[in-house]
């Protein structure tokens, strides 16, 4: 349902540029839950924001055939000075979907109380984490992006997420960049090793665990 | 057919649900809220309109001038405000590419939509009250007008499809643009008719393409009682041109714009 063919990103950098993707070929069928591994500032962010379209790729296509949400981290996607319900009015609005049945949603998965009242500039990471889950959970999309963000949630939090994405849309494709060799071993059945602009995929995650330890 | 309407109706939700964010961004819900929005033309036109009435005396070239301050202040405010508007509009609103059915033309159009309605209101009520006090014709030609209006608002959202990719370009752009829409003031056509100028003076003015739209509101207003010319292929042809290259340049800079 995603392909990505041939997909490059580089961006300016002095009078240069800087090659963050150098080719990069993944698909992604409904129901797979893909892991992207990599050190920092390898483009796992990047491979994420070019899947979900906030970005362009430099050169290469990428071809979605479902619903893919934009990418859950750790900014970006808000707007911070409008508060948690107003966010919740506006991707409501965008998705065509009923408020009532968001916002309902939105307070009982977020937990955040009077707090949604609060423009979200004023939100700690693990508050803005909470409500960019909530309102991507709210609309069913095919696809969801997920960019670390699982990790900056308490035991609470992690327990719902884990039931709302793992369990529930377990039919969903899924791909999850993170640092955690325990959460992507738990939750991915494949794994996609960045590294120099490249990306390899691994059928077999603990293998590609092994590779990325040994980056 | 169908795929032409479901986009249709993604484009309609998009553009409202982009309006109520930037008038809830911009003016809250407090007080009178949006409806500051018409505010500030309002009173441009309103205090000028005093301001020259006292200064020239109640006529100029035999039409009111409170009338003539106020119908060209406001296209002047709609003129100023939308290409302040848009600059850098790309980098402000990154955010919204999170949203795959929002275009970047989306957020530059209802910038500019939002500068018209606003405008528009304004228009409307100072000129109801100005004809309530007999300072303010009745309309002679309401479809000349509203042309008039159509051209202006087309030449000015076509400079604003220009003007927000280049903005993100180049950083002096941003200090450049409010002392050139000053300066061009008197090439715009607001504050004079081409006929009160010199033959030469006129000859100049022909480029302009808001002349030709105000000279057409003016007669709109006035009628017979001002010498108006206008030649529409000016602001026509000039809007198609802007808007071909403003196309273009949006283009280009979506496909490099960097979202954090």
């Amino acid at each position: 349902m995603i392909h990505c063919e041939r997909v490059t990103k580089s961006y300016p950098m002095g009078a240069g540029r800087k090659h963050v993707l150098r080719g990069v070929d993944l698909t992604v069928e409904r129901g797979d839950h893909v892991g992207f591994l990599g050190r920092n500032g390898a483009g796992k962010t990047t491979l994420i924001k070019l899947i979900a379209g906030v970005e362009l790729p430099t050169s290469g296509r990428i071809r979605r055939e479902r619903s893919v949400s934009w990418p859950l981290g750790f900014g970006g996607g808000f707007q911070g000075s409008l508060t948690g319900y107003d966010n919740a009015r506006f991707i409501s609005r965008i998705y065509g979907l009923q408020y009532s049945q968001i916002r309902d949603f939105v307070e009982d998965f977020s937990e955040l109380g009077v707090q949604l009242k609060m423009p979200v500039k004023t939100y700690s990471s693990g508050m803005r984490a909470r409500l960019a889950f909530a309102l991507s959970l709210a609309i069913e999309f095919d696809c969801y992006l997920i960019d670390e963000v699982i990790m900056v949630g308490d035991q609470n939090f992690l327990k719902k997420c884990h039931y709302e994405l793992f369990e529930k849309r377990r039919d969903r494709a899924l791909i999850f960049a993170s640092h955690s060799a325990e959460l992507v071993r738990e939750f991915c059945d494949r794994a996609l090793v960045i590294e120099q602009g490249h990306a390899t995929l691994y059928p077999d995650v603990n293998e590609a665990l092994d590779v990325y330890a040994a980056l | 057919m169908s795929s032409f309407a479901a986009g249709w109706r993604i484009q309609r939700r998009v553009i409202g649900a982009l309006m109520i964010r930037e008038l809830v961004t911009r003016f809250g819900r407090e007080n009178i809220g949006f409806l500051w929005m018409m505010v500030e033309p309002l009173l441009f036109a309103g205090l000028v309109g005093i301001l020259w009435r006292y200064m020239k005396g109640p006529e100029m070239h035999g039409v009111s001038v409170v009338a003539f301050v106020a119908s060209g202040y406001i296209p002047l405010t709609l003129f100023r405000n939308s290409v302040g508007r848009s600059i850098r509009v790309f980098s402000v609103n990154g955010s919204l590419m999170y949203h795959r059915q929002i275009k970047v033309l989306d957020f530059i159009f209802v910038r500019f939509l939002i500068e018209m309605i606003g405008a528009m209101m304004a228009f409307l009520l100072i000129g109801t009250l100005l004809i309530f006090f007999d300072l303010f014709p009745v309309p002679a030609d309401l479809g000349a007008l509203l042309a008039g209006w159509f051209f202006f608002c087309l030449f000015t959202f076509s400079l604003c499809l220009v003007l927000a990719p280049l903005s993100e370009l180049s950083d002096a752009l941003e200090k450049l643009v409010p002392v050139t829409t000053y300066v061009m003031i008197p090439f715009s056509g607001v504050f004079n008719m081409t006929s009160w100028l010199t033959p030469q003076a006129q000859k100049v003015m022909y480029y302009s393409p808001f002349v030709h739209s105000m000279e057409l509101m003016r007669y709109g207003i006035f009628g017979s009682r001002i010498d108006a010319q206008w030649d529409i292929f000016v602001p026509f042809a000039a809007s198609i041109l802007f808007l071909l290259i403003g196309l273009a340049l949006c283009r280009r800079i979506r496909r490099h714009l960097v979202v954090e």
